[in-house]
Formats: C-alpha cells, structure tokens, sequence
C-alpha cells in the first residue's frame, strides 16, 4: 500500500479502482527488469575522463633540470669526457676507414639528428 | 574488506565523488536499473526500447550531476525525479505522440475488452486488466500519469512525489484524484458493482 494521505483514500477499502491501482503498482514492484547489458550501456555512454592536465611549468623546469645535470656531469668528470673523446679518436684513427664507411656514418649521424630533432619540435 | 550489500548508497556516491570510481557508480546502476526502467516503462506506456533510452539518458545526467544530490532525499527518489524529467522532456518533444487531447475519449471503448469477454479465469482476469490499466494510463494527462505513477507504482509518499514532480503537494494530490477519476471512467467495464 502506498503511503497514503487519509483525505485522498478513506474509502479505499470499497472503492474498485484504488483496489486495481494497488494491485498492479504490487505487480509493478515485484517485477525485476533483468539488466541484460543496461549497466555496461550505460557505462559506456559515460563522458570520458577528463585527462589529467599537465602544468605548464613542467617542461622548463624539466629541460632545465636535464641541462643542469649534464653540466654537473662535465664539471664534476673533466678528464672523463676527454678521455672517451681521445679513445674515441683513437679507435677510429687507429684502423683504416674507406670512404664508403665514412659516407654510411655521415648519412646515418645525418637521419638521426634530423629525426632526433623531428621528435623534439612535434614534443614542444 | 565489505560486501557490495553492505556499501551503501551514500559510500558508494563518496566514492564516484572523492575518487571519480566508476565502478562505484556501476553498482549503484546495477542496483537502481529496474525500479528506473520500470517506472519509466510504466511512464512511456509500455515502450520498453523509448524507456530504456530514456533510463540510460537519466543515469548519465546522474552521473554528471552527482555533485549536486544533496542527499536530501533518498538516491532512488533522486533517479526517479531525473526520470521524470527526462521523460516529461521527450514527451513535450513529442506531445502530438504521446499525449493529444484525450479528454473527450477518454472511454476508448473500441480497444478495451469487456471483462466478461475474459475467458481462463483469474490469470486471464488479471492478465487483461494490467493490459487495460497500461491503456488506461496512457490516456492520463502527462502530470496525471506520472503522479498516480510515483505515489502508487513508485510507492511515494506525497511528500517525495512533489519534489519528484516539482510541484506542491496539494498539486500531486489534485494530479492523482484527477488521474483516478478519469481511469474509473475508462476502466468502468471492470466496475465489479453497480454502474456508478
């Protein structure tokens, strides 16, 4: 019986049509509506996510951290950085190179700075 | 940890709220879905496919104003306003559809089977009587439906059925005994006593 205000329903006991009412809103309770994907449906008609904004302080600070640290690095390790230059050198003096070879390192120190450089400008 | 039955409503709403769980908000679905599709069934005369779409549009917008449930009233009721509305939307949008003038055919004898046509016993009885009810709703006013809707099938108080409704409560009451009178004329066929 629904919550009844007693001007509205003193006569209900005898009166047919708040009988049939109550007797299907009963009907009307007790039926379950299977869910049968609903929940999911409406999971996924759900806005996404609003993604997560990055400050826009991030980038500088993090592109002056990295710079700092390599500058640490050179200063910290002077005769390091000189050395792997020399040995680097050294090696590469040290063994006969045909032009050929040098053309392939050209071209290929030549892809990757320009693709290094690609994948920066469309990160910024 | 506790079983979903003993996370109440309210936890799982701090949930969606504070943590953006849509897990949380799945349950919450999962368990108010029937009671929102029923009563929008009930509201939409039957339609099953135009009440579904109308409960998924009522937990979305649920879903997006979820900040602003105050709690003061039950979450159920909450949804049950919002379906309301969305529904009483659709049916402005379409009222040459849905609604019409019925207030002069409201007897709609054509279509209706006289009780005494039902063979099989109570079942069939009872059978035919919920299909003549389903009619009989539909040729309710808008406000009429949906306050004989909340305060019986929804099992409102009068109280819950206004703010459901967005009107006084001396409104819903004039909505519903309305709403009874003009069903006892259609359904007069299932009169038991003496013609009134």
């Amino acid at each position: 019986m629904p919550h009844t205000t007693p001007d509205l329903r003193d006569d209900a006991a005898d009166d047919w049509m708040e009988q049939a009412l109550v007797h299907d809103a009963r009907e009307h309770r007790d039926a379950y509506v299977d869910d049968a994907g609903f929940t999911a449906s409406v999971m996924a008609a759900l806005p996404a996510p609003a993604p997560v904004a990055l400050p826009r302080w991030r980038k500088p600070v993090l592109t002056s951290l990295w710079a700092s640290a390599g500058l640490g690095l050179a200063f910290a390790l002077p005769g390091t950085v000189l050395d792997v230059t020399r040995g680097a050198f050294g090696l590469l003096a040290g063994r006969s190179v045909s032009l050929y070879e040098i053309a392939s390192i050209v071209v290929v120190l030549g892809l990757a700075t320009w693709t290094g450089t690609a994948v920066a400008l469309k990160r910024v | 940890m506790a079983s979903p039955q003993a996370v109440t409503d309210a936890q799982l709403i701090a949930r969606c709220l504070v943590g953006d769980d849509r897990h949380a908000f799945a349950e919450l679905v999962k368990r108010h879905q029937s009671a929102v599709r029923a009563c929008l069934r009930k509201l939409t005369a039957g339609n099953h496919a135009l009440a579904d779409d109308l409960a998924q549009e009522t937990f979305v917008l649920a879903w997006r104003n979820l900040a602003s449930f105050r709690q003061e009233a039950r979450f159920s009721t909450w949804l049950y306003r919002i379906a309301t509305n969305a529904w009483l939307a659709h049916a402005r949008k379409r009222r040459e559809e849905l609604l019409g003038d019925r207030d002069d055919d409201v007897a709609d004898d054509d279509e209706a089977v006289l009780p005494d046509e039902v063979g099989g016993g109570d079942h069939a009885r009872a059978a035919t009587l919920k299909i003549d009810m389903e009619r009989a709703l539909a040729t309710l006013s808008d406000a009429e439906r949906a306050a004989i809707v909340q305060c019986y099938h929804n099992d409102l108080s009068h109280e819950e059925a206004a703010y459901v409704l967005g009107c006084p409560v001396g409104t819903v009451k004039t909505h519903v005994l309305r709403g009874k009178q003009k069903l006892k004329r259609v359904l007069a066929a299932w009169n038991p006593g003496p013609a009134a």
